[in-house]
């Protein structure tokens, strides 16, 4: 069963090429491991609370906030999470507002190489690790990323790498390392690569995983393919689509629907179909990973039903 | 009065035809790329000399020409199959890290100080990672293809920004950070006596000093003061070139296409970036929004056939049910897509030019071909009058 192999890690990373869903997935993801029992911290960056108001949470203010029993989400910005890390090393209150007021620090902070990479994955590390209680217990069985949508492929978990090359000693150097370290271990971390079926996104899943294998050192662990068009017809069925089009036939199926765009919406439907078999079959051949399929959704807006609905497919998987 | 959709489709293919540059933006997974890729191929099937210019290193648009690999330098992309006549199209990637070498080559005042920079552990882990190294590279490449005259028009594909606001102010947040009389502020004192000592003129610059020790560790901190002051005396160069790639981009002869997909968060972002071009002055030429699904009820074919006069026709029960409700779930995605683009309409007084969702994959140059030919060839999409849309 897939779930019980992503499961069975601390920490999953969502990636993708941008627009394919990864929020979404997050939260089904989420949401299927909550339905385990599992205590869950989904973790968006900068994100104008996607995937968090799906699942019916309001601002977060940088806390994890529970939403639903067991199931907390939390919206990292960048610079709370940088601001949270200066007032944590410098503690005297008057000379962090010094320094967070400072121009130097705003302009330091706006175009230092990668720090806010390294300050948001520093931040999850540590989110990873938060324990509570009298028996220090983990505060969480899971934490689920959604990495954000660099476009420079696995830009943000390259950050550590490099700051572990570039910087050889001091506290940020050692971070990099430890965070570095999380990312490699493989009991502990998996990648989740999301893609939808369609060329480009298919390059470029079979692209992040040679990356996050050659070059980060993090264990792909699954391929979620978003946005799969299912078969809505026989195959019989397909075939009168085809027949019933050449025909030419004038006439209505229903009160405002000619059959010909009755017809021609079928066509699609199998043409996509087809589609995203092609790129199922692709990414199984091109990846030593499991796949797994999630519907496509001709919704007004995806809420708490629909994400329920691809949890199920996930735990089905 | 905004443009209608046929207007917003000329106005474009003009520019196409007589701009130097044109930047196409917009946030990732729109179909970016290859709407960057259709419109030169467009221009050069015109009779342009066209070269595309893309950032993206996982190689897309590679695939979307069909080409196994693209390299830093344009490389010429065979166009006989398209009858293009003179024209002619190139493509290249961007090399962010050589682009930036190059930068220090062209700006170094002599070969010491080159190698300072060029040698500097600092420099050569994080100059391609630098939080805007992409944006500024692709600025700077910008200037150097555009002064370049084997090419009449350079289409430049931007990053994909989550935002898109960084892609104009990137450049100008990183050229603060290379300013050395910022860094130096704290660091200078620090190393420049070649002894450690702690001379800062404010409490507040001691303290950061100390945070920064805290941070990063004494060494990083000797290699990041290196690096600053190697770039001393060079920093006005580059100021004075990113001077000129806002001067280009404002200038008449340029022009911005914002590219979105048909949700309401691709066509929010879109909009906020068409305000942030409106006040910068740099010139808009239109939006394209891709893969929209139109009313299957209202396509044109369906239109020829006016179904009010149609009888019930004798489809088997399960099939009939089976493709009315395919029917109503495209029903459904149009009438969501329909209702972002009249928004964005309505907030940016313009026609954005819509590409419906095309039968294949554009993947290949004949594909790519073919999605010009839709976006200049059929214009019934967007041609509803402008009166439709409520002022």
């Amino acid at each position: 069963m897939l779930l019980d192999d992503l499961l069975s890690r601390r920490l999953l990373v969502l990636t993708g090429k941008g627009g394919v869903g990864k929020s979404v997935v997050g939260a089904a993801i989420a949401l299927a491991a909550r339905e385990r029992g599992r205590r869950v911290l989904l973790v968006e960056v900068a994100s104008p609370l996607e995937a968090a108001r799906r699942l019916g949470a309001g601002p977060s203010h940088g806390r994890p906030t529970e939403i639903q029993p067991g199931l907390f989400t939390v919206n990292l910005d960048p610079a709370a999470v940088m601001e949270e890390y200066v007032r944590h090393v410098v503690r005297i209150d008057l000379l962090v507002r010094r320094i967070l007021e400072s121009p130097v620090y705003h302009r330091f902070f706006a175009a230092a190489p990668a720090l806010k990479e390294l300050m948001l994955l520093g931040k999850i590390m540590v989110l990873e690790e938060e324990r509570t209680g009298l028996a220090r217990r983990h505060a969480w069985d899971l934490v689920v990323v959604d990495a954000p949508a660099t476009g420079h492929g696995l830009a943000f978990l390259k950050v550590p790498l490099a700051a572990a090359e570039a910087i050889p000693v001091g506290p940020v150097g050692h971070n990099a390392r430890r965070i570095l370290k999380l990312l490699r271990d493989r009991r502990r971390t998996a990648l989740v690569i999301v893609a939808i079926p369609e060329e480009m996104a298919a390059v470029e899943a079979v692209e992040l995983h040679r990356l996050a294998v050659d070059e980060v050192g993090v264990a792909p662990a699954a391929v979620v393919l978003n946005g799969c068009h299912e078969r809505r017809f026989s195959d019989e069925e397909e075939v009168e689509i085809l027949r019933l089009s050449a025909a030419g036939l004038r006439g209505r199926l229903d009160e405002g629907v000619p059959l010909e765009a009755a017809l021609r919406a079928g066509r699609r439907q199998v043409r996509r179909r087809k589609l995203t078999r092609f790129y199922q079959d692709r990414l199984r051949r091109a990846l030593p990973l499991p796949l797994v399929s999630l519907p496509f959704l001709f919704r007004e807006d995806l809420g708490l039903e629909e994400l329920h609905s691809l949890a199920a497919r996930l735990e089905a998987a | 009065m905004p443009r209608r959709g046929r207007d917003a489709v000329s106005a474009l293919a003009r520019a196409l035809l007589e701009r130097r540059v044109i930047v196409v933006c917009g946030s990732g997974g729109v179909g970016k790329t290859t709407t960057a890729s259709a419109l030169a191929l467009h221009a050069a099937r015109g009779g342009r000399r066209v070269l595309v210019c893309t950032i993206d290193p996982s190689r897309r648009l590679a695939t979307s020409l069909g080409l196994q690999q693209l390299s830093g330098r344009p490389r010429p992309i065979d166009l006989r199959r398209f009858g293009a006549g003179r024209g002619s199209m190139s493509a290249m990637v961007l090399d962010v890290k050589s682009t930036f070498d190059a930068l220090v080559l062209r700006h170094a005042p002599n070969e010491a100080s080159r190698r300072r920079i060029l040698d500097n552990r600092f420099y050569r882990h994080v100059s391609a990672a630098l939080a805007g190294s992409h944006e500024y590279m692709a600025m700077e490449k910008l200037l150097e293809l555009a002064a370049d005259d084997r090419f009449d028009l350079i289409v430049l594909d931007t990053p994909p920004t989550r935002h898109a606001l960084d892609f104009l102010e990137a450049p100008d947040r990183l050229l603060d950070f290379l300013d050395t009389s910022v860094l130096k502020w704290f660091l200078r004192p620090y190393f420049a006596a070649g002894r450690l000592t702690i001379r800062v003129a404010t409490r507040t610059g001691a303290a950061a000093l100390k945070l920064a020790d805290r941070f990063l560790g004494l060494r990083f901190l000797e290699e990041l003061s290196e690096f600053f002051l190697a770039f001393e005396g060079m920093y006005d160069g580059f100021k004075e070139r990113a001077a000129r790639v806002h001067a280009l981009l404002r200038d008449p002869s340029s022009g911005f296409v914002l590219v979105a997909a048909p949700s309401p968060l691709a066509l929010e972002e879109a909009l906020f970036f068409h305000r942030r071009l409106a006040e910068k002055q740099m010139p808009f030429l239109g939006f394209v929004v891709n893969r929209v699904h139109p009313d299957p009820a209202r396509d044109d074919r369906a239109r020829r056939a006016p179904w009010g006069s149609l009888g019930p026709v004798a489809v088997e029960p399960d099939l009939a049910a089976r493709l009315l409700a395919v029917f109503r779930d495209l029903q459904v995605l149009a009438r969501v897509e329909r209702r972002a683009i009249a928004r964005l309409e309505v907030d940016a007084r313009d026609r954005p030019i819509l590409v419906p969702e095309l039968e294949q994959d554009v993947h290949d140059l004949r594909r790519l071909a073919e999605f010009g030919d839709t976006i200049f060839g059929g214009v019934a999409l967007a041609s509803r009058p402008a009166a439709a849309v409520a002022r």
